[in-house]
């Protein structure tokens, strides 16, 4: 378990971080996402050590993150890094003997990735040699060759084709079925929700949402919101005998129908029931997406 | 099946990456290769060539009555700097002996014949030999007994005194003292510039940022500087035994405890001087975010380098002056201007000491502020960073 407490960073007189407190579980997918600036960088940064919190602590299986710790996690920094005139193999051999790997052992996980990640044609490659697609490929490898014990990637997915999304995806759910836990950031709130089990919401430093992505979209669900499918009736005229009900949206799925707060949702479901058969009727919970533009443009 | 790695281990893992990458690549062993040649050539040229040093000749005595004055000739073949062989040829072959190249000059009954312009040492040694030869039979002729004649053709020499005690091995020592200065200089400054290049690689291809997510920036700058002087330091060692080795083998040096101590302090500056100039040049490097800016960071110090290349040319002509003395106490300038005064033995044992513990302090005071410094801007990767705000931010 990985717990962030009360993290706080300025940069001169800016504040990137205010406060930053959540909790990843063992064998979590969990997504980071937050507009630009937000701070998931420095977050990221302070995790694995590369920059120190003004305030607050790390804590890795309930003790403070020690650089001997550290060895035993993966990390993709945003800004993409590797030794552009060091071979494929060689290179990923090196970051695995840096995190503590025995010299044998070290060159077998450099196998184990390459032929995983079919760089195997590339091994003995320069790195600036590669195309950016397989260069981001050795990059994986470089934070998943000690085999860690949690991993955190700055926007892995960006930059990546289809193709390489699912690879990718797939790798890192792999990687978390095995009890480790996955932090990634992304701008992909549809990728995200699809992949992670939970999420942080962070804007200007400070965090504004984090759970599980199904009970955040539960909470924010107290919109009180419903969508409601009417067969045989005439338009949405029959909406008109309900007090205060608003249409935000028609689709294929029916008609999202927005309720003043504390509006009972059965005085729809009555009034539909009215104008026809009613084949539809949910209460209609939020998207991350949409849960994000609320929460972080208000 | 992860782990930490040993503060110690980190810094030996950076180090050995330094030295296998650098090694591996072509232009570093080519480099390596040209050096070797240079000093090799610069050796053995000399005496190839006969300048200095002691040169061999080959004579035939083509006639039996030639033969005293060959005698003759070998003992008298040091005075010039020569030596004599003689070799046994006859009458008919003499000519082709010479266009062979098999002797130098055929001694006849009526003189000297060569192929083409006899050498003049030889020509000098082989008339001095005729010289005594004829003096002693004219002396013998006079009636002189045995001890007479050698009184009258050995007296004693003229004696040289100079107002300046001289050394019989100036000339090898100035030699020695002069490449001291080339290779210390070039070195320092070679490995200083790689220092701060492969810190700017470092940088620029953000790949420091994956690397201190596992080691300190303080082992990742030790293995950095530790891996490329122990490469600069078997490289010199390379070329200055390799150097010593052919210098001895053409009879222009003669190797004794002193040259081995002389290049062994040489070495023990170019660590002092690495230390100093290479950790500065990883500031350099640290405040920089592309190699296109590294030139205009770095000029400060190339230029200190190269003014301590200068003074070292001065040193070389006057090692006792005020420069020598007042720059061999400077850290800036020791290390390229007190071998040259070691060399040419114009300086004592407590100057050697106190001028080696001025540099390690000076080496030592600087290392931990370049450390600072380092790690302050070595993650600012977006523009060039101010050394105070480096150094600020570190505090930090």
């Amino acid at each position: 378990m990985l717990e962030l407490t009360d993290l706080s960073r300025r940069y001169g007189d800016v504040v990137a971080l205010d406060g930053m407190t959540f909790t990843v579980e063992a064998g979590q997918m969990f997504g980071f996402v937050g507009p630009n600036g937000a701070g998931k960088t420095t977050t990221m940064r302070i995790v694995l050590g590369v920059l120190a919190p003004d305030h607050g602590t790390v804590r890795w299986q309930g003790r403070p993150v020690d650089l001997a710790t550290r060895a035993r996690f993966g990390y993709m920094p945003e800004e993409r890094g590797l030794y552009p005139k060091m071979r494929v193999r060689d290179q990923l051999t090196y970051f695995a003997r840096l995190h503590g790997v025995a010299a044998g052992e070290a060159q077998a996980a450099a196998d184990r990735w390459i032929d995983r990640l079919g760089l195997t044609e590339r091994a003995h490659d320069r790195v600036e040699q590669l195309s950016l697609g397989n260069q981001q490929r050795v990059q994986l490898a470089v934070a998943l060759v000690h085999d860690p014990e949690l991993l955190v990637l700055d926007e892995p997915f960006s930059g990546l084709d289809p193709v390489g999304v699912d690879v990718l995806s797939e790798v890192l759910l792999d990687y978390a079925r095995t009890g480790v836990p996955v932090v990634f950031s992304s701008h992909q709130l549809e990728l995200v929700e699809r992949l992670c089990d939970a999420v942080a919401i962070v804007n200007d430093g400070r965090l504004v949402a984090s759970g599980r992505v199904e009970d955040l979209r539960d909470r924010g669900s107290d919109a009180n919101q419903v969508r409601v499918a009417v067969q045989g009736a005439d338009g949405d005229g029959w909406l008109g005998s309900v007090q205060g009900a608003e249409v935000l949206d028609r689709g294929p799925a029916g008609v999202l129908v927005s309720l003043p707060d504390g509006a009972d949702p059965d005085a729809v479901l009555d009034a539909a029931r009215a104008a026809g058969q009613v084949t539809h009727f949910s209460r209609e919970r939020p998207t991350l997406s949409q849960l994000f533009r609320r929460v972080v443009l208000g | 099946m992860s782990g930490a790695t040993g503060g110690r281990s980190a810094v030996w893992l950076v180090a050995r990456r330094e030295i296998t990458e650098r090694i591996r690549e072509k232009s570093f062993l080519a480099s390596t290769g040209i050096t070797v040649l240079i000093v090799v050539l610069v050796a053995v040229v000399p005496s190839l060539l006969g300048l200095g040093g002691t040169t061999t000749f080959t004579v035939a005595v083509a006639d039996p009555a030639a033969a005293p004055v060959a005698r003759a000739a070998v003992r008298a073949a040091p005075t010039f700097d020569a030596k004599v062989k003689i070799e046994r040829v006859a009458p008919a072959r003499a000519d082709a002996a010479l266009r062979d190249g098999d002797v130098d000059a055929v001694l006849t009954r009526r003189g000297i014949r060569a192929e083409d312009d006899p050498d003049d040492k030889l020509v000098d040694t082989l008339q001095a030999a005729n010289r005594q030869v004829q003096t002693a039979a004219a002396l013998q002729r006079a009636g002189l007994s045995p001890e007479q004649q050698r009184a009258a053709l050995s007296p004693p020499p003229l004696r040289v005194s100079t107002l300046e005690a001289t050394d019989p091995d100036r000339d090898a020592k100035s030699g020695f003292a002069f490449v001291a200065v080339l290779v210390l200089f070039g070195q320092i400054l070679t490995y200083g510039i790689w220092v701060a290049t492969g810190v700017v690689e470092e940088k620029s291809s953000r790949v420091v940022e994956v690397l201190l997510a596992t080691v300190k920036p303080g082992q990742l700058l030790a293995g950095k500087v530790i891996g490329l002087g122990v490469l600069g330091f078997c490289q010199i060692l390379l070329v200055a035994g390799i150097g010593i080795l052919a210098a001895s083998a053409a009879g222009a040096l003669e190797v004794d405890g002193d040259v081995i101590a002389a290049a062994a302090l040489a070495l023990a500056w170019f660590v002092l001087g690495y230390a100093f100039y290479a950790s500065a040049y990883a500031c350099a490097g640290a405040c920089v975010p592309r190699q296109e800016e590294l030139q205009s960071a770095t000029t400060p110090l190339n230029t200190l380098i190269l003014i301590s290349y200068f003074v070292a040319f001065a040193v070389l002509q006057n090692p006792d002056g005020t420069l020598a003395k007042v720059t061999s106490f400077i850290p800036i300038t020791a290390p390229v201007t007190m071998p040259p005064r070691i060399a040419l033995g114009a300086a004592s044992p407590l100057e050697i000491v106190a001028a080696l513990v001025v540099t390690t302090a000076g080496a030592a005071l600087l290392v931990p502020l370049a450390a600072r410094i380092y790690r302050g801007a070595v993650l600012r990767t977006g523009s060039a960073v101010k050394l105070r705000d480096a150094w600020r931010a570190a505090g930090a």
